[in-house]
């Protein structure tokens, strides 16, 4: 309690109704039968009482660790009274509350499950960062399931608490129940554990894993050896044996792998009131069930027997994976707005850049072994996104398939197609330009990095494609991606005759013979655009860090370069060697902030003045226009053998001196001063 | 209007010959290396162009991204084959904008306005003096600066995008705001709510206007009367009203997700744009705008505005006229088929207009990289619709030659449509509350110069569609471009 207080936000599940999400989000407004489906499923009922809902199985943790990973005074506390000790938990009440021999008990059955605890000594976990681990945490996607950290400010602001529009799903007091080692284990692989996918693995690495442990624990210091391990229980045989008992008795095996001598017999469902569904049930698992829940299952009940059309089972399997935790389908779903400003991505492709893809028809979208392989981990082609797709194990094993019928459209397939009408299409010269936002292969893209299109022959239905060309919008309103065949009118009626199929063809089919790439990419220039001051100093302005975005730099042949501050008047940096490398400050869509060439840079206090210009001489030579208190400060720079020279000018005002400051590591020489007039080389040895 | 390349400009005394001929100056495929050891002016210059205006002695002064002023000599020969170019200045930042001010010129870098003197007389630029500044620049790539342009009051007006991307910070001063260039260049914002007011330019009455691009908040491409204390469309830089030189504060919240219409209505300082060039039918981003005042030597479309399109490369034409005081108005396909995304018109002394272009970083359906081009009136009057205007019931066309007075009399000759947008946060809107509008009746004029049609169900702040597919000249022609858009803000009493 004390930790979620610290670092979890409104929107945590602090009610003990059992929360299916999926089931909160969409169903529980209006009670139906559909929603009683999924809560079936989803809550186990399907696990004593069968049926089929057409839904992945749902399946309770594996046990045969548990006594391993999860420290005993928490277990036996969850286990007595599951929804008080983790606000919706789905796992009901089964044994008595507060039968202490019975918890003892059935705990060192289940150590007796696993293989013999080794002695452990501390976990060798040599460094934890907990705040990097936050910055994983609210970012990667667990926060669209999860309440986000209280401590974590997204960059548009932390949402307010009326943003959240259902509960998230608890984390519990994980302190109490996890050590660092554990959990980080947990995060690294929950198919491991919780084998139903119902917290689903998210690819990362054990460092990933260990630091957002380390963030969930408010884990102090970096040193995580300093962490208390869970303290594996020693199975007693005699306890044991009573334990395995209760776990029969239980019929705990109904929704955890077990042994089969505890095996659960299942429960013939006789009526569809009373049981499982009073509040003051006794015999048999208690669940806290809400009033909405209780009259979906009802109406589910009645009506048990009829099987679920492909369509409704792909809806509901979204649901109960909560898939739509993260995406759109049918209007529906996606990140609420509290949850929104913690998607992040590339800002430059818009609303498209950060949240993940409508699954809209996406069974009619993606070929079916793509769309297989994005659910078994691969085919990831959004790496602008910050969130990443997770695993769901077997639970997603028949969803591609069953998305593949829900959302079938008529079959369109290219007949032939002219790729080298294709290679133009996709290119700048005269095509489409598709390679000016989207990436081909490893090649970047000339603009914004979209998706990268060369793999569309192998990702997308080619019906698909074809309206999607048509009409981008249509599929995702709000999409940069313009339409280049609007109302199926081709652009370019020189190419194919104009003939819209033919194109799309055309482009179906480059793609496909992987035979080069479109027109257009350039050369990879950088590097080929420095600038090598040689007869006389070379003026550039430029984004450059440490001066901003006002840098006027100036290269002088006698090699040490000055980036002179545009705004306030002043030099900003000095340097020695290379000068700079326009490409992107001259070629690219996306200046940014640059870095001088060459080594030994120095830096200038930041000036004071007011900037007003500045005049070349005949050798090229600058003079910086300024002004400091109302007097005009003039300030000429010339390069020298190994420096330069600062020559500082102003017309004379009793009690004014012009502010003339120096780089701290380096001390120029003063010449003869005048009125008026000083004279200073800094010289680079 | 059909265009042609100047070689086939032999036909052009024939029937049925083209009215205008795009003559290519220099054009290229590819980002050339202007540093090479074997560069030759003219010939790897990478030409992007970005600003245009024309020197005392007819030079056409040019600015290109890479940071650089060029004056051209010899662009308006017949045959534009000896061109010479000459470096002015270098070193900027991405200029956007070049306007003459005397002897000097003036360009928008992404952070000011600088006056580029040259002050010995050899033509190159000696002196770069602050001459406008005030805007706060992230380092954005999308916080691009446009103008100056000058108004009819002398004012100097500048525009600047909102922040995009990597940097933004669309709450710092300005992004997303147009103002004049004050006392000692200091920026005096007048208008908020632009987007990516890509290009300025003043009408015959020195009133000024800007032409912003569809996107986030903008359902297409707008055409803005600039004044001060206007809101126009893009919210993402409004902070900036709180700053004490702000003229703009919104009175009411911001109306998301409503039709145009009932947008405006919430909004009270929401200024409708003069002009919507609808999606795809107008071409996708609007960019720059010139206006002619070429004494019939661009043909028969004097005062009016001309606009540049950077995704089908292409210019389109606009007439404005004053209804209650505000202005509005039509616009008109004109000539497609350039050579890369337009950035840059501007009218030369002969009354041709010059067309400048770069397509890098978005997608043009121009085949080339950059260039300039020229558009030339042959002399053959093409058959248009000239102006299109509005009437309490329905609208007035005039042409730019008699009619075929039977088809015009017509109504069947004529097919109209009218629709609005939505205005929300999403990246440009789909047309909304379409509907057909009946034309009742068609009044030929008798010199046959005109038509009065009479239309049901005209809406204010929707876009009305004309296709005349029926019309006819009185010597047989077709229409070049048989479709008008003609956004009605306000209906006329009278």
């Amino acid at each position: 309690m004390i930790l979620r207080a610290a670092i979890l936000l409104a929107g945590a599940a602090l009610v003990a109704e059992p929360l299916v999400t999926g089931f909160e989000r969409f169903h529980a407004a209006t009670p139906t039968a559909e929603g009683g489906r999924l809560l079936y499923n989803e809550l186990g009922c399907v696990n004593c009482h069968g049926g089929v809902t057409g839904l992945p199985a749902p399946r309770g943790p594996a046990l045969a660790t548990v006594t391993q990973r999860v420290r005993s005074e928490w277990l036996r506390r969850f286990v007595a009274d599951p929804a008080a000790v983790h606000p919706g938990a789905v796992m009901p009440q089964v044994l008595a509350r507060s039968d202490a021999r019975t918890l003892d008990a059935v705990e060192h059955y289940l150590a007796s499950l696993g293989p013999k605890a080794e002695p452990k000594g501390p976990a060798k976990i040599m460094h934890v960062n907990g705040g990097r681990g936050g910055e994983l945490f609210n970012t990667m996607g667990c926060v669209a399931c999860h309440a986000p950290g209280q401590d974590f400010v997204p960059p548009e602001g932390a949402p307010k608490a009326a943003e959240f529009t259902h509960r998230s799903v608890g984390l519990g007091d994980l302190k109490a129940k996890h050590s660092l080692d554990s959990l980080g284990a947990f995060i690294l692989d929950p198919l491991k554990v919780r084998t139903d996918g119902r917290m689903p693995k998210v690819a990362m690495e054990r460092q990933d894993a260990i630091d957002i442990a380390g963030y969930l624990l408010a884990f102090r210091g970096s040193d995580g050896r300093l962490d208390e391990p869970v303290v594996p229980v020693v199975a007693d045989k005699t306890l044991a044996l009573a334990g395995r008992q209760a776990v029969l008795a239980a019929r705990c095996a109904a929704c955890h792998d077990l042994p089969e001598d505890v095996a659960a017999k299942p429960v013939a469902l006789g009526r569809i009131d009373g049981g499982c569904l009073d509040a003051d049930h006794v015999r048999g698992p208690r669940y806290a069930l809400a009033e909405p829940q209780r009259a979906a299952l009802k109406l589910f009940l009645a009506r048990k027997g009829e099987a679920a059309a492909p369509k409704l089972a792909a809806e509901l399997t979204l649901h109960a994976l909560n898939c739509v935790a993260c995406h759109e389908r049918d209007g529906q779903g996606g990140p609420d707005a509290a949850r929104k400003p913690y998607f992040q991505g590339d800002h430059n492709l818009g609303d498209t850049g950060r949240y993940p893809p409508p699954l809209t028809g996406v069974g009619g979208k993606l070929r079916p072994e793509w769309l297989a392989k994005v659910m078994a981990g691969g085919n990831r082609v959004r790496p602008y996104l910050k969130t990443r797709m997770p695993q769901y194990g077997a639970s997603t094993a028949e969803l591609a398939k069953l998305l593949g019928v829900a959302d079938a459209r008529a079959v369109l397939k290219f007949a032939g197609g002219d790729d080298t009408a294709g290679r133009k299409l996709l290119g700048t010269q005269g095509g489409a330009g598709c390679i000016t936002c989207h990436r081909w292969g490893d090649r970047p893209s000339l603009g914004i990095q979209g998706p990268d299109i060369s793999n569309i022959a192998s990702r997308l239905q080619e019906g698909w494609l074809k309206e999607y060309l048509i009409n981008p919008a249509g599929y995702r309103p709000g999409t940069l991606m313009p339409s280049f065949w609007p109302g199926g009118k081709s652009f370019n009626p020189s190419i194919l005759g104009g003939d819209t199929d033919k194109q799309i063809a055309a482009i179906y089919k480059f793609a496909e013979s992987a035979n080069g790439e479109p027109e257009g990419f350039p050369r990879n220039r950088h590097g080929e655009f420095e600038i090598v001051p040689k007869d006389r100093p070379v003026v550039q302005r430029a984004f450059l860090d440490g001066v901003g975005v006002r840098a006027i730099l100036v290269g002088f042949p006698t090699g040490v370069h000055l980036a002179y501050d545009g705004d306030q008047g002043g030099p900003g940096l000095a340097w020695k060697g290379r000068f700079f490398d326009a490409y992107l400050t001259w070629f690219s869509r996306f200046p940014t902030f640059e870095k001088p060439l060459g080594e030994r840079v120095v830096a200038w206090p930041k000036p004071v003045g007011r900037f007003l210009g500045y005049r070349l001489d005949a050798d090229g030579n600058p003079t910086f226009l300024n002004e400091q208190g109302g007097v005009k400060v003039e300030e000429t720079f010339e390069g020298v053998a190994g420096g330069l020279r600062r020559i500082v000018t102003w017309t004379p005002v009793p009690g004014f001196t012009p502010a003339i400051h120096h780089p701290p590591e380096l001390a120029p020489t003063e010449g003869p001063a005048a009125a008026g007039r000083r004279v200073f080389t800094y010289l680079w040895k | 209007m059909k265009a042609v390349a100047a070689t086939f400009l032999s036909a052009a005394a024939l029937a049925g010959a083209p009215s205008y001929e795009i003559v290519d100056i220099l054009t290229a495929s590819t980002v050339a290396d202007t540093r090479a050891k074997d560069w030759k002016p003219g010939d790897g210059l990478a030409l992007e162009v970005s600003g245009m205006d024309w020197t005392a002695d007819g030079k056409l002064a040019l600015s290109i991204r890479k940071g650089e002023v060029w004056l051209l000599d010899g662009v308006l020969a017949p045959k534009p084959d000896r061109v010479t170019y000459q470096l002015f200045a270098s070193g900027l930042h991405e200029p956007l904008g070049l306007l003459r001010d005397g002897k000097d010129l003036l360009v928008t870098q992404r952070t000011e306005t600088t006056r580029l003197r040259d002050t010995n007389g050899d033509g190159v630029a000696d002196e770069y003096l602050t001459a406008g500044a005030g805007w706060n620049v992230s380092g954005s790539y999308h916080g691009y600066a446009y103008g100056p342009k000058r108004d009819g009051l002398g004012q100097l007006w500048v525009t600047l995008n909102v922040d995009m991307g990597d940097h933004s910070d669309n709450r710092a001063p300005w992004r997303g705001w147009g103002g004049v260039l004050g006392e000692g260049g200091r920026f005096i914002p007048m208008v908020a709510g632009l987007r990516s007011p890509c290009g300025l330019g003043a009408n015959l009455a020195g009133d000024m206007f800007c032409v912003d691009q569809q996107g986030t908040w903008i359902p297409t491409t707008p055409i803005y009367h600039l004044r001060a204390g206007a809101f126009f469309l893009n919210p993402e830089g409004i902070a900036s009203e709180k700053l004490p030189a702000s003229p703009v504060r919104l009175s009411a919240k911001l109306p998301e997700k409503r039709p145009y219409p009932e947008a405006l209505k919430a909004l009270p300082e929401m200024r409708a744009p003069a002009v919507w060039m609808p999606y795809n039918k107008m071409g996708r981003s609007g960019t720059d705008l010139a206006v002619c005042a070429a004494g019939g030597r661009f043909g028969p479309f004097d005062g009016q505005m001309f606009v540049a399109e950077f995704t089908d490369a292409k210019v389109s034409r606009v007439f404005l006229e004053k209804v209650e005081g505000e202005y509005q108005g039509a616009c008109f396909p004109f000539v497609g088929g350039f050579a890369a995304g337009i950035v840059r018109l501007s009218f030369a002394p002969d009354g041709s207009l010059m067309v400048g272009m770069t397509s890098r970083g978005w997608s043009s359906l121009g085949t080339k990289a950059y260039g300039l081009q020229r558009l030339r009136y042959t002399g053959v009057v093409p058959f248009a619709i000239k102006e299109m205007k509005a009437r309490p019931d329905g609208f007035e066309l005039t042409f730019t030659k008699p009619v075929d007075k039977v088809r015009a009399a017509d109504v069947a000759s004529y097919r109209m449509t009218s629709h609005t947008y939505l205005y929300s946060g999403a990246y440009g809107s789909e047309e909304i509350q379409v509907a057909p509008n009946a034309i009742v009746s068609a009044q030929v004029a008798a010199d046959g110069l005109g038509v009065r049609l009479k239309v049901d169900g005209l809406r204010e702040h929707h876009v009305h569609e004309l296709h005349a597919d029926g019309l006819r000249s009185a010597g047989g022609e077709a229409l070049d471009h048989a479709d008008a858009y003609y956004t009605l803000n306000r209906l006329p009493k009278n």
